[in-house]
Order: C-alpha cells, then sequence, then structure tokens
C-alpha cells in the first residue's frame, strides 16, 4: 500500500511537470498583455519597454521558462503582477474557501444523491423512483447558474430566510453548496439506483436474507456495500472537479474562493497568478486522483494495490 | 490599494476613502484643495508652490509633512516599484529621467519645509493640479512596508479596516479627518462579480447603494417603486468605435463620415443602453469645458453614407473588421453596429476577444474598428482630447484611432500652456470641431451612471468623476 502511493506520487511529477509546460506554452501563445494590463488605459511605450525588461518578458522563451521553474523548485512561484503579492500566499487564502464549498457539496450530494438512489431501488417503478428520477432530470439539466439565480431569487430575496452571497457561516453556505452539488445529485442517485438494482439480485443478498437479517441491514450493509464502487467512482471524478471548476458558483454567489481568483489572474494576464494557481489545482486533482484509488480498496477487499 | 500601483476604477475608488491628494474632486467634479489649502502659479506657468495644511495626521498617527509628497512622487516614479502608471507626474521637471532609473532625484520637486513644496514643471500645464488628484498621486507615509497595498495607511477620511479578497473592503470613520469626519461609523464595498446577485442583494436590503447594471435598468425604469430608488448623474465615460485611419479604405474621411451616418445611435442608446446617455458630437462630454452644445452628432442618413461611400470609390461597400471585447455591452453594440453599417453596404466581420486580446490588438494597430469605452480620469477636455487623438498617443497612449493631424495637435499643445480657463476651452472646441470633421471614429455617446439607493441613505450623490464620492456627507436613518 505504502509502496502503491508512493508510486503513484513519483509517476504525478512527470504529469505536474506537462501541466507546466503546456500551461507556459499557452500563455506564450495566447493574445494580451500582462504589462499592458499592468499600466492600465494610457501608458508611453518606454514604460511599458522597462516593465517588460523588469519581468523578463523580453527574454527569449526557454530563458523566462527556466527562470520560472527554477523558481517553483525552490518553492517560489513568484509574485502577483497586478498586486505584487506572492502567489503562495493569495492560493492559501482562498483553496480553505473552495474546499470548503466543494467539500460541503459532496457532503449534500452523497448523503441526498445516495439515500435517494438507494429508497428508488427499493421500490423499481414505485411512486418514490418516479419522483426520483424526475429530480434527477431536472438536477442534470438545469445548469449551475440558473439553479444559482433561482435559488438566491426564492430563498434570498422572496422569503428572505439566507443570504443572496457573500461568505460568512454556514446560512452563506447552504445555498452555493446546494446550487453546486445539484448536479451530483442527480447523477449520484441515478448510479446509486442502478448500482444497488444490479448488487440486490445477487445471491448474498437473498442469502442474507435466507439468514433472517432485517431488511435495513441487508439494503445498507450487504448491498450499498457492494455497490460502492461506481459511486466512488462519481464522488472522486465530481469531487476533483468541483475543486478545479466551481468558478460559476463562485462567481454567482460572490463566495471567494479560487476559482474566482483564476478567471480574474487570467482576464488581467497576471502570468505567475495564472501558471502557480493551475499548477496547484494539478496537484490537487491528481490527489484526489488518487485517493478515489484508495477509497476503492477500502470499499472493495478483491481490490489490492501493489 | 497601493496608490502607486492603481490602475483600476475599483482600486482608485478605495484610494479615494484612504488617502488625499494634494488636490481632490468634488462629487460634481471640481477641483478643490486637499492635503494642500491653497497654491500659487508663477506668471510663466512653471512653478507651482502648494501651501500644506499643516496638523494633518496619518491614520498611524504620524503628522503629514511637505517631505512625505517628495517622497510618495519619487516611490510612484522609481522603476523598483514597478508601478507604470507614473505618467501624471512627468510634466515635473526630471521626473521621466528619474522613472527611467536615470537621476537620484526629481529635480522640479521640492519640499523647502513642511508645509510647503514647490514644483517645477518642464513646460507650463494649466491643469496639473487635476492630476494630482488622481489615485495615483495620493499621498502615503514615509518608507511604506512591503505589504502597505493590502494594509494602507493614509490621511483620508477612512481608515482601513479589513480587505477580504474578492469578498469585501471595510472601513472605519476618520474622526480626526481634516475636512470633518464622515457621518457614518463605517463603510464596507461589496465585491460582486455577478450583476444579479447584487441586483438581488439590493432588493433583499443587505445592500445601501448598488450601481444599477445596465440590463436591469429599463425593468427597473418601469417598476414606479424602484424607479424612486434612483438617482443618476451623467457620467465622464465616452463609448465610441475607434475608427484606425491608417488601415486601407478607413484613411479616406468620406468612408469615415461614412460610417458615422450609417450608425444609428439614438436607436442603439435606446435599446442598447436603455437610453442610459446623450449621443455624442465630439469626444469632450457636454458636462466639462470646451464642449460645443450647439453641434449635433452626424445624423442617422444611410443615403448620405451609400453616396460617400460611392464618391470613396467603394460603390459596392467595403469590407471591415470590427473587434469588440466580450465584457460589458461591447458584444450587444458591436452586433447593433454591425445590423447597421449592412444597411450602408458596409460589411463587417465581428471580431470578439476578451478584452486584454483585443485591447493589445487595437494598440498595435491590428484592427479597423474597435467599439470602446473611455472612462476619464479627471474632469477635463484634454483628457478626452488628449489621449485619445495627439499623434504622440498613437498606440499604448490610447490614441487607437492613430489619428495624426498637426493642426490639432498645436491646438493641444497651446491648450497645455493656457493658463486662461475660458481660453483654453476656447481651444479645446476649435481641437473638437476638427477632429469631429476628421471623423477618426463612430461618436457613440457619452454615458450616465445610474445608481439606486434605499430609502434609508441620504446625502449621497451620483459621482461624475469616479473617484469623487468619498461618502462622508451620506448619513443613515434606519
Amino acid at each position: 500500500m505504502f509502496a502503491f502511493i508512493v508510486r503513484r506520487l513519483l509517476l504525478a511529477i512527470p504529469t505536474l511537470f506537462g501541466v507546466l509546460v503546456v500551461v507556459f506554452l499557452l500563455l506564450y501563445v495566447a493574445p494580451g498583455d500582462p504589462v499592458q494590463e499592468m499600466v492600465g488605459e494610457r501608458a508611453d511605450p518606454e514604460t511599458i519597454a522597462r516593465l517588460r525588461k523588469e519581468l523578463h518578458l523580453d527574454e527569449p522563451l526557454l530563458k523566462q521558462f527556466t527562470l520560472y521553474t527554477g523558481g517553483v523548485l525552490r518553492g517560489d512561484f513568484g509574485n502577483s503582477y497586478i498586486t505584487q503579492r506572492p502567489i503562495i500566499r493569495d492560493i492559501r487564502e482562498r483553496f480553505p474557501k473552495t474546499l470548503l464549498l466543494a467539500g460541503s457539496a459532496m457532503l449534500l450530494a452523497s448523503v441526498l444523491g445516495i439515500t435517494i438512489g438507494v429508497l428508488s431501488s427499493r421500490h423499481p417503478g414505485g411512486w418514490f423512483d418516479r419522483l426520483g428520477l424526475g429530480v434527477a432530470y431536472l438536477g442534470i439539466s438545469f445548469p449551475v447558474y440558473w439553479v444559482g439565480l433561482i435559488l438566491i431569487l426564492v430563498f434570498a430575496v422572496m422569503l428572505r430566510w439566507l443570504p443572496p452571497s457573500g461568505y460568512g457561516g454556514i446560512k452563506y453556505l447552504i445555498l452555493p453548496a446546494f446550487a453546486l452539488g445539484s448536479r451530483s445529485i442527480a447523477f449520484l442517485a441515478r448510479i446509486t439506483r442502478s448500482a444497488m438494482l444490479d448488487v440486490l439480485g445477487g445471491d448474498f443478498v437473498r442469502t442474507a436474507r435466507a439468514k433472517g437479517l432485517r431488511e435495513r441491514a441487508v439494503v445498507i450493509r450487504h448491498a450499498l456495500r457492494n455497490a460502492l464502487i461506481p459511486i466512488i467512482t462519481v464522488l472522486g471524478l465530481d469531487f476533483g472537479y468541483y475543486l478545479t471548476g466551481s468558478i460559476l458558483t463562485e462567481t454567482i454567489f460572490s463566495w471567494p474562493g479560487l476559482g474566482r481568483y483564476v478567471v480574474n489572474a487570467i482576464t488581467r494576464r497576471d502570468l505567475p497568478a495564472i501558471q502557480g494557481s493551475v499548477l496547484f489545482l494539478s496537484v490537487i486533482f491528481v490527489l484526489v486522483n488518487l485517493l478515489t484509488d484508495l477509497a476503492y480498496a477500502k470499499a472493495d477487499p478483491r481490490v489490492a494495490y501493489s | 490599494m497601493d496608490p502607486a500601483l492603481s490602475t483600476d476604477v475599483p482600486t482608485g475608488r478605495a484610494v479615494a476613502y484612504i488617502f488625499d491628494g494634494l488636490t481632490r474632486f468634488t462629487p460634481d467634479a471640481k477641483v478643490v484643495p486637499g492635503l494642500a489649502k491653497s497654491w500659487d502659479v508663477s506668471p510663466d506657468g512653471i512653478t507651482y508652490t502648494f501651501h500644506l495644511r499643516s496638523g494633518v495626521k496619518f491614520h498611524d498617527g504620524s503628522p503629514f509633512i511637505g517631505k512625505n509628497v517628495v517622497s510618495t512622487f519619487q516611490r510612484v516614479l522609481d522603476p523598483k516599484t514597478k508601478g507604470g502608471r507614473g505618467w501624471p507626474l512627468y510634466p515635473i521637471k526630471g521626473a521621466e529621467d528619474f522613472a527611467a532609473g536615470k537621476g537620484q532625484t526629481i529635480t522640479g520637486l521640492a519640499a523647502p519645509n513642511d508645509t510647503t513644496v514647490v514644483i517645477t514643471l518642464k513646460e507650463p500645464f494649466a491643469i496639473f493640479p487635476k492630476l494630482l488628484a488622481m489615485p495615483v498621486t495620493s499621498i502615503i507615509p514615509d518608507n511604506p512596508s512591503p505589504g502597505f497595498g493590502q494594509k494602507p495607511i493614509g490621511t483620508g477620511p477612512w481608515k482601513f479596516v479589513e480587505w477580504r479578497h474578492d469578498d469585501f473592503l471595510k472601513f472605519a470613520r476618520n474622526p480626526d479627518y481634516f475636512d470633518g469626519p464622515p457621518k457614518t461609523d463605517s463603510l464596507m464595498a461589496r465585491i460582486i462579480p455577478e450583476m444579479s446577485t447584487a441586483t438581488a442583494e439590493f432588493e433583499a436590503g443587505n445592500v445601501d447603494i448598488l450601481s444599477v447594471p445596465d440590463e436591469a435598468g429599463k425593468s427597473w425604469e418601469a417598476d414606479p417603486e424602484k424607479k424612486k430608488l434612483l438617482s443618476s448623474a451623467p457620467a465622464l465615460r465616452f463609448w465610441y468605435v475607434a475608427i484606425n485611419v491608417t488601415r486601407g479604405p478607413l484613411s479616406d474621411v468620406r468612408v469615415r463620415q461614412a460610417l458615422n451616418y450609417a450608425v444609428d445611435v439614438n436607436t442603439i442608446l435606446s435599446a442598447v443602453m436603455a437610453g442610459r446617455g446623450s449621443v455624442a458630437a465630439g469626444v469632450v462630454p457636454p458636462t466639462l469645458g470646451g464642449a460645443e452644445a450647439s453641434r449635433k452628432g452626424y445624423p442617422h442618413d444611410v443615403a448620405k453614407a451609400k453616396q460617400l461611400l460611392a464618391a470613396a470609390g467603394h460603390p459596392n461597400g467595403l469590407d471591415v473588421e470590427l473587434w469588440a471585447a466580450t465584457t460589458d455591452q461591447s458584444p450587444r453594440l458591436s452586433q447593433a453596429i454591425q445590423a447597421n453599417l449592412a444597411e450602408a453596404g458596409i460589411r463587417a466581420k465581428i471580431v470578439q476577444r476578451d478584452a486584454s486580446s483585443v485591447r493589445e490588438a487595437a494598440r498595435k494597430g491590428a484592427s479597423d474598428l474597435y467599439v470602446k469605452e473611455w472612462w476619464a480620469d479627471y474632469p477635463d477636455a484634454e483628457n478626452f482630447l488628449f489621449p485619445l487623438l495627439y499623434s504622440k498617443n498613437k498606440g499604448p497612449g490610447g490614441n487607437v484611432s492613430f489619428y495624426s493631424n498637426p493642426k490639432f495637435d498645436a491646438l493641444i499643445d497651446q491648450a497645455h500652456r493656457e493658463q486662461d480657463e475660458s481660453k483654453r476651452n476656447a481651444l479645446y472646441t476649435q481641437a473638437d470641431q476638427l477632429e469631429f470633421n476628421d471623423a477618426p471614429m463612430v461618436y457613440l455617446f457619452f454615458y450616465k451612471d445610474v445608481y439606486a439607493v434605499q430609502p434609508w441613505i441620504h446625502g449621497f450623490t451620483v459621482p461624475a468623476v469616479f473617484n469623487g464620492q468619498r461618502w462622508s456627507d451620506v448619513t443613515i436613518s434606519k
């Protein structure tokens, strides 16, 4: 197990280096000029040339890349061109907020999604199953920004139960977590239902029932446990996706997370901020994938890592 | 919120709460004394002597003295600051050399004592005091810490309390403010990227004052309850389509005039902008000195446009690229303009990119037409005529029309030196008329800012210049 983790982490290094190269090249060829964003609407060519030199943007591509990679290897992601703050500090400030939002969305999605899925699978074609199907269709079809705005309109403007946006206590978390998690709720409900239906027909379930176990124990301890593999796959993928891509939700709910930071950095061509955060998010994605794989082994003892 | 690094409007606003310049703007865009209680100009217009207020303290308790002005301006220009926003100080003798790393001091800047600052300019520049009210020229204490922008210390009406990035900025009343402390205890600027969310926050009563988005404008005007909350004022913001006068058929003035006749600005203004603005006839907004009130914009006249095109040798119309950013109203404006141009036989292909890419291309001279907005830094006709059309400002300086007319340049040069305001305004009027005939752009409109103000807020006026509202006179009754 330990060897497996170490090997996976070592394999992540070339992946991350690849990310570094691709992001660097993309930004190099992309139109838009960081220096012009720094100086604003009115500037003289001398100032622009001077800043370009100071930021080493006039150096050849390879030199720029070595300078940047050298910094990264020393743990220095550079400073933002715009605010001159260290990128690391910006990320450290924003990532926990993104993590909180993504984590809450996942928690909400697993509790609601798996519950709906399990209950639906108990009586396929029954009224709850059909209701669950309807909810799932809605959850998958509606785009997150639409769900977000409707939630704000209903719960914040009309009912005034919750604040429309911002970052703070649990009150502020409910709407964005629900908006972000709505797709996963729907998806998990469907996956859980079909995985459960597969398993519930199995011999061991009949045996469990024959032993006289209570239905609850049969469904939760025996059936659900065996249906977990596809559920974990969905959870892992969605969690990685939420950690790296909750930009729309963060924007609609004014959530000060990493997604908005990246978008701002891109619009202002803040190169170190874009490179640093994309690299960081790649690390997160690799780690979430690793955790997902480890969770498989926990859920199914037949899965072994060596 | 480091003044030396401020380039955008939101930062500039926050800087105006915390800091003071030697001068400042009132909400109706007048220049009034700030940290300088008065100033004298030598008869030749070269030497400015600023008499500073005494007894003013920074928020950390240290006294404000003349030396702070010198070190603040040096820091703005110092190459090590990596600010790149030093141009408002370039009129000072030696400032440009200092910014280029040549010279240890700014030769034209001195503080002979604690309450006097003497500034010598390279050449007369009558509107110089207006440039000292810009965010970048705000005065900061000596030896700022490296993270100064995160924990700014100024002399202004509001003390910095907290900045939660991408969430809010919080300020507390400065009880010792020299011009009288603000009438409320605290000020909070919420950062809400999505306009529908901002509108929802206002409707939920969580936001006191909201800059109403264009999208919401029409429905709010139509709702009698909401209409009562609206308050508006002409802004120093100008929407236009820069015509690159160096590219192909666009170098012909008849083609450029045809473009102006083809575009139906009145309809675009009401349909796309919910009527928020006034049609432009020239680049000087009607609220500023030098604007010619009697001049009308190019009328919408498709036949005339076709006739001019034919005379210029394009009887079958012509093809142009119309560049527009993906932000604000640019996409919708460009589509409306494209439809108008098509009626006159001008086939415009819309090139839509993110703002940074479009700006870069236009500054390089790679765009034919470019839909854009100009947001004034200071309330003076010069801030429109000079950056947008003076020949030396081609490209990054702001003149993306690449317009170059020696007569126009000469008028602006003369206006720069002219000390008498009414004579200066007359020169602006002449210059504006000149370029209006040359049509280096399609004149669209001057924007009108609309704010929604909750009934419990009193004393708020919509500022004409972005950093003209400092919230000192606003009161709450709730």
